[in-house]
């Protein structure tokens, strides 16, 4: 396999508020290797775009923080660097495609002029080298007829081509690493086939190495090589796609598994986990997952399960598996 | 990979607006009317006379402004009985032209009222755009002051710098800047509060971009809008803030011509001679309605949605 672009240690994301200290990211360890597409899976509100904005150094201020960890992007600890060092880095060597793409355009600009403004801000090029980065950052993105469209605003474009806007926007200075957080949650079925195939069309032509933020499983089976699967900000199992959807080790995984819908199964009722993800004001001592999950032993409420690899690339957290 | 989209290369079909013809023409006349007025105004006060150029007999009143005739006192306009061509708009109750007064006014009354809008809303909008997009202490003290300068009675404010510099015109743009600044801080900065929360400038955190330049160039061309509404309302609101501060003794002193103090000088003379308190009126009234209209048309052409029909 090919070298490791971003190693994340045992990062630690909280935030502060009236009400205590919320873990949102609690000690995530992973890595993403170059050129690869690396999903994070996992329900709402786990703690999958908090990494995201942690790895950009963007959490909404003052209340999110970093209290620990390192991000280590080809060499660099991405936690040293200086506010406006790390601005260099935005856009130029780390890319993200937010949530919501409908709205991620500026309605007073033109397509062109916004695709300009990074091109602008981290190559410092001349307006007509920059009209030519705008184009091919377009045509990357499969948008025809570029040379009109930079013409065009935000309101005169269909979703599933604003959508494609928006990952010119990040593909622009043709960054090392791309964080896309949900970007296929907002569009319809075929729309989002055609995003995926798109998303590993741009990964052979320009080898960026891509974090893919989603909890859908289906999207993971189609684009990820590896996954890391979270819950209530722990990552509680690591492997090759395949290896997931095969031999899932953590009882999470394979609940997560089982409650995607299948064509090829014929089941009454849609597979669903018992009870509610915890508060992250107020964690169990033990596994997180021990009070839904279904093979839960007295150690699960005591005690934190160690991370244990039991094969190359496939890491669980579980008492189970030792 | 098909894409259902119109085959934008075809550029020779002709452009089919979305407005009917007549509203096109409403829509062009509502550009021309108002612009055409304003630039009368300006031309007008710029060439009420030529003094500036060392000519002061020369210009476009017919009359110096503050020549008075006391025989020739409140005479009608020309075109209603007993009036005469001497003088076209009449004379005030000192038997001055009000023609010449109406058009050595516009000096004092649209350069005042300019100055402080722009003043203000340059002061307003950096400060309230700053407290809204950073927020926290930055926010909380720039927003008391805020709070400060909106309770703050105006009129004595005004007072208080006439008495400590004196009265004159430049009394009057600073009291009316000192205080008038708040409002455009505090509209701003609700609307950067709104702009903020946006995905696009989330975007352009993302990509790098620094805070002043969100500030500038995501935040500002967004408030844009409202504050271009906000700024041509405030040029009548200026005009008659001038007059009033004048009438009061604070703004320009007495001879001098201002629309404002024009309207107030004929007050007395309603009943008997209109004219004295109706013209410099009209004339307040067509520029705010100008500068009303011509607001509503550089917004409409701010918004990229409606720039094309």
């Amino acid at each position: 396999m090919s070298k490791i672009l971003l190693q994340v240690e045992d990062l630690c994301t909280s935030f502060f508020t009236r009400a205590g200290e919320f873990k949102a990211v609690d000690g995530i360890s992973f890595y993403v290797h170059e050129g690869e597409t690396f999903g994070l899976v996992g329900e709402s509100a786990c703690g999958k775009t908090v990494t995201g904005l942690s790895i950009l150094r963007l959490l909404p201020e003052p209340a999110g923080r970093i209290v620990g960890g390192k991000i280590i992007l080809d060499g660099t600890n991405l936690m040293e660097l200086s506010k406006k060092e790390m601005r260099a880095y935005r856009g130029k060597m780390i890319s993200m495609i937010l949530q919501d793409p409908m709205t991620s355009l500026n309605p007073v600009y033109t397509v062109g002029n916004q695709i300009g403004e990074s091109v602008r801000l981290h190559q410092g090029l001349r307006d007509d080298k920059v009209e030519d980065e705008v184009i091919s950052a377009l045509r990357l993105l499969r948008i025809p007829a570029p040379e009109m469209r930079i013409r065009d605003y935000p309101f005169q474009m269909s979703g599933g081509m604003r959508q494609r806007v928006v990952g010119s926007i990040a593909m622009s200075c043709r960054p090392r690493l791309l964080i896309a957080d949900e970007p296929t949650t907002a569009l319809d079925a075929t729309i989002q086939a055609q995003y995926i195939a798109l998303f590993k069309d741009i990964q052979k032509q320009t080898d960026v190495a891509i974090i893919f933020i989603t909890h859908d499983f289906g999207v993971v089976a189609n684009i990820c090589q590896r996954v890391a699967v979270m819950y209530a900000g722990k990552i509680v199992e690591t492997a090759a796609t395949s290896t997931i959807f095969k031999a899932p080790k953590h009882p999470y995984t394979s609940a997560l598994i089982h409650s995607v819908p299948r064509l090829d199964r014929k089941d009454d009722r849609l597979y669903s986990i018992e009870g509610q993800p915890p508060s992250l004001l107020d964690l169990p001592p033990g596994c997180r997952f021990a009070p839904r999950c279904p093979d839960v032993q007295e150690i699960c409420h005591k005690q934190q399960p160690p991370i244990v690899e039991i094969s190359d690339g496939h890491s669980v957290s579980c008492w189970k598996v030792k | 990979m098909l894409s259902i989209m119109p085959n934008i290369e075809d550029k020779t079909r002709p452009r089919i607006s979305g407005l009917s013809r007549g509203a096109r023409i409403l829509r062009g006349l509502s550009l021309v009317i108002p612009a055409t007025v304003l630039a009368l105004m300006f031309l007008t006060a710029i060439f009420a006379d030529l003094a500036w150029i060392g000519l002061p007999d020369v210009g476009l009143s017919p009359y110096h402004p503050n020549d008075q005739v006391l025989k020739e006192r409140r005479l009608p306009p020309a075109f209603i009985e007993g009036g005469s061509t001497e003088h076209l708009l009449g004379t005030d109750n000192l038997g001055r032209d009000v023609l010449s007064r109406v058009i050595h006014g516009a000096r004092v009354s649209l350069s005042v009222s300019l100055l402080v809008i722009f003043i203000t809303a340059t002061i307003g909008t950096i400060l309230g755009i700053t407290a809204g997009y950073l927020g926290g202490r930055i926010e909380g003290f720039i927003m008391r002051v805020v709070d400060v300068a909106l309770s703050f009675p105006g009129l004595i404010l005004a007072l208080l710098l006439a008495t400590i510099i004196g009265p004159g015109y430049m009394t009057v743009v600073i009291a009316l800047s000192a205080l008038g600044w708040a409002g455009y801080a505090r509209l701003t900065r609700g609307e950067s509060l709104r702009i903020r929360q946006s995905d696009f400038v989330a975007q352009a955190r993302v990509n790098g971009a620094s805070t002043s330049r969100i500030m500038l160039r995501h935040i500002f061309p967004n408030v844009l809008n409202s504050l271009i509404v906000i700024m041509t309302l405030a040029v009548g609101m200026m005009i008659l803030a001038e007059s009033m501060l004048s009438y009061l003794g604070i703004g320009i002193s007495a001879p001098t011509a201002s629309w404002g103090s024009m309207v107030a000088d004929g007050r007395n003379d309603l009943d008997r001679a209109w004219w004295i308190s109706t013209f410099p009126g009209i004339a307040i009234g067509a520029v705010v309605m100008s500068g009303n209209f011509l607001g509503d048309w550089i917004r409409d052409k701010m918004d990229p949605r409606l720039r094309q029909l």
